[in-house]
């Protein structure tokens, strides 16, 4: 579903990625982890088409598509789906509104009609009780004046409601409590099926005992240095990044 | 002499002693007429009005108004009414009194007449040029000169009036420019509460609307003033709004300004006794050619007053803004609070905003502060939006809309802000979608 092969990208003209690799099939789950700073946001939100980050060289085939070549809705409405690190607070725009248009402009693309109101209320209140949400967050500006948790959830909501087909979660985990995190977990495993696959960066082996991955990658330096399956995060866990740095030579 | 002050000669002339107002009154317009004459129109020579030429009015022959047919203004009035303002109100067309149009049904502690009235009867006149530093608004004194009707509102000690006071302002442009020139009155007494809006509305050819209003905010009163301005593109637009601020009394403005060719908008708060508060937020929207001018300037004139500024301006097209906010703080002042910010939002290429804020403070224990950022949309929210699956057409529209409504929010009236609100949309691109966002 998505092959990324030597990929460089930079910002202000510093190279973050250095030449990454990264094959990803429908059906599977990747948890990337790495230490602060080695270029995980970075690959997510050049995966998403932020386009402060130049993508210098390399290519990204996503289901058959040049998915560098789209702009960020148009990856969108093809099923990419970016949960942010720092969900954006957007004080002013409806938090209701902005993903009913989203979701209309993805059923849209698809030559689905769109939802009526009706119809979409009674499709996010489902998705609030999944995500034990409650309703007031409905009529509050995007991620306006939520707490670090709440936005995670939000973003795990949205999720819940486009239904992607790539979904990308740069650390959904940090900040949620105990409670939180099943809940956040309860619902990426809900989407998970053989037509989708799922991203997490992560820190924490913990995310992983909740949603377990297919695979697991360390990213370090701007390259993915090492993968593995689960066992490889328990091993992170005891020993640190500093033995893969000494390994690879970065 | 230019075309314009020759032609307000000859109307003060043919026009000057058939106005309201008794022989002191009289005495009162001739010595304003004859000062606004001698100093001229104000020239980009001067620092007040750097930015804003008044060339093209000077070519203009100006006309007073002649009085408009009931069922031309009653359909006016239709037109541009705002829906779901249901108190006291009056409308004036090209200056007039439209009395069918007005809702004066008696409210409890309330005095509202026309200013023609009130002139007559006598009392209205003592607050005449009261509040308003006419030496240093030229335009006031061409209004004190001319003006032919206007509104004078007073409410008594300790009444609350629920319901806004809607003054309604239409201007029928013809082929000659004509001078129209309200002027508002307003008085809270000791204790007292209450809001008024002033609305400002036409159509049609070139015309000059010069508008004053004086408030007078005793101890302890709550003003909230709205002035909503929504003239043609081919109207110029000059008001002063004047206020004196008496103990613990709290003055609330809102200035909106979404018409009008050239528009120059002067505020001036004066908070004369401890306690005073006043509150400005503003909101521009221009277009095309359109020039807009905020200049406000806010005296904390003893201690323990505070005030706060919040201007928006989101522009577009050809056009320009001017924000100047003046914090002025008294020597004797301690302990006084003023926060001002502009923030504008610049559409395209070919718009220009000059913002410049103007501190002048002779107390050393006050707090201060002001802020101006000039920019385009933040990158970051429209990534965010655009992740979404949004266009990013409707993205951009989006926050353009969201940085608008922060003002509009604070409007408080429900029957303004969806009107307004609407307004700012359809401006928008891709208007058709945004209008589901509201
Ligand atoms: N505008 C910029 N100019 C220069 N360097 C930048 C800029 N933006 C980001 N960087 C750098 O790029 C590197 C990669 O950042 P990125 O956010 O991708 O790291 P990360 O792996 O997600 O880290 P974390 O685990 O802390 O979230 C960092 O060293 C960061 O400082
Ligand atoms: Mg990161």
């Amino acid at each position: 579903m998505l092959k990324i092969t030597d990929l460089h990208a930079s910002v202000d003209g510093t190279e973050i990625l250095k030449g990454l690799n990264l094959e990803i099939r429908a059906g599977e789950v990747h948890a990337i982890m790495g230490p602060n700073g080695s270029g995980k946001s970075t690959l997510a939100q050049v995966l998403a088409g932020r386009d402060s980050y130049e993508v210098t060289s390399g290519s990204v085939e996503y289901k058959g598509l040049d998915l560098l070549a789209l702009a960020p809705e148009a990856r969108a409405r093809e099923g990419v789906f970016l949960a942010f690190q720092y969900p954006v607070e957007i004080p002013g725009v409806n938090n209701v509104y902005m993903l009913k248009a989203a979701l209309n402009a993805m059923r849209k693309h698809r030559d689905e009609p769109e939802l009526d109101s009706y119809a979409f209320m009674k499709l996010i209140r489902e998705k609030m009780k999944l995500m034990q949400m409650d309703a007031s967050f409905l009529n509050r500006g995007v991620n306006e004046g939520f707490s670090g948790g709440e936005k995670k959830r939000n973003e795990i909501l949205q999720m819940a409601v486009l239904e992607p087909t790539l979904a990308l979660l740069d650390e959904t985990d940090s900040g949620l409590d105990i409670d939180a995190l099943k809940v956040v977990a309860e619902g990426v495993n809900s989407l998970r099926s053989p037509e989708r696959a799922i991203v997490m960066v992560t820190h924490y082996q913990r995310l992983l005992d909740y949603i377990v991955p297919d695979q697991v990658h360390v990213l370090s330096g701007g390259r993915i240095v090492k993968s593995g399956d689960r066992t490889l995060a328990l091993e992170l866990e005891e020993r640190g990044y500093d033995w893969l740095a000494e390994a690879v030579g970065a | 002499m230019n075309a314009a002050l020759e032609s307000l000669r000859g109307q003060f002339a043919r026009r000057g002693g058939a106005l309201p107002g008794n022989a002191s009154i009289g005495e009162k317009r001739k010595r304003a007429f004859e000062e606004f004459i001698a100093r001229g129109l104000p020239t980009t020579a001067e620092e007040d009005w750097k930015y804003t030429s008044l060339a093209a009015l000077e070519e203009q022959s100006l006309a007073l108004p002649e009085a408009v047919d009931v069922a031309t203004a009653m359909a006016a009035v239709e037109r541009y009414a705002v829906e779901g303002l249901d108190g006291p109100r009056l409308v004036f067309v090209n200056g007039e009194l439209i009395p069918p149009a007005c809702q004066l049904d008696g409210i409890e502690g309330l005095e509202m007449t026309s200013l023609g009235y009130a002139l007559e009867q006598g009392p209205g006149a003592e607050t005449l040029d009261q509040v308003v530093d006419i030496d240093r608004y030229r335009f006031a004194r061409l209004n004190t000169a001319l003006f032919i009707d206007g509104a004078h509102l007073r409410v008594a000690r300790d009444t609350v009036i629920e319901k806004p006071v809607y003054l309604l302002f239409i201007t029928l442009g013809d082929d000659t420019p004509r001078l129209i020139q309200p002027r508002v009155l307003i008085e809270a007494e000791r204790g007292a509460k209450m809001t008024v809006i002033e609305h400002f509305c036409g159509e049609g050819p070139a015309a000059l609307v010069n508008t004053v209003t004086e408030v007078l905010a005793q101890p302890a009163s709550e003003l909230t003033h709205y002035r909503i301005q929504e003239q043609a593109d081919t109207h110029t637009h000059i008001a002063s709004l004047n206020a004196r601020v008496a103990r613990d009394a709290r003055v609330v403005c809102h200035n909106i300004d979404f018409g009008g060719a050239l528009v120059r908008n002067d505020v001036h708060a004066r908070l004369v006794e401890s306690g005073a508060h006043v509150e400005l937020n503003g909101l521009y929207f221009t277009t095309g050619r359109g020039h807009v001018d905020n200049h406000t300037r806010i005296d904390h004139l003893a201690a323990h007053t505070t005030s706060r500024e919040d201007y928006r301006g989101v522009l577009d097209g050809r056009s320009r803004a001017v924000f100047n906010g003046r914090v002025l703080v008294a020597e004797d002042a301690q302990k006084i609070e003023a926060h001002q910010s502009n923030n504008n939002l610049l559409l395209s290429r070919d718009c220009e905003i000059d913002t410049k804020p103007e501190l002048e403070i002779y107390a050393d224990d006050v707090i201060c502060s002001h802020g101006a950022t000039v920019g385009q949309l933040d990158e970051t929210a429209l990534f965010y939006l655009r992740s979404r699956g949004l266009d990013a057409e409707t993205a951009r529209g989006l926050l353009t809309f969201a940085f608008a409504e922060a003002v509009i929010m604070r409007l408080g009236i429900e029957a303004l802000q969806s009107r307004l609100s609407r307004t700012v949309i359809g401006r928008l691109p891709d208007s058709d979608r945004l209008r589901e966002f509201t």
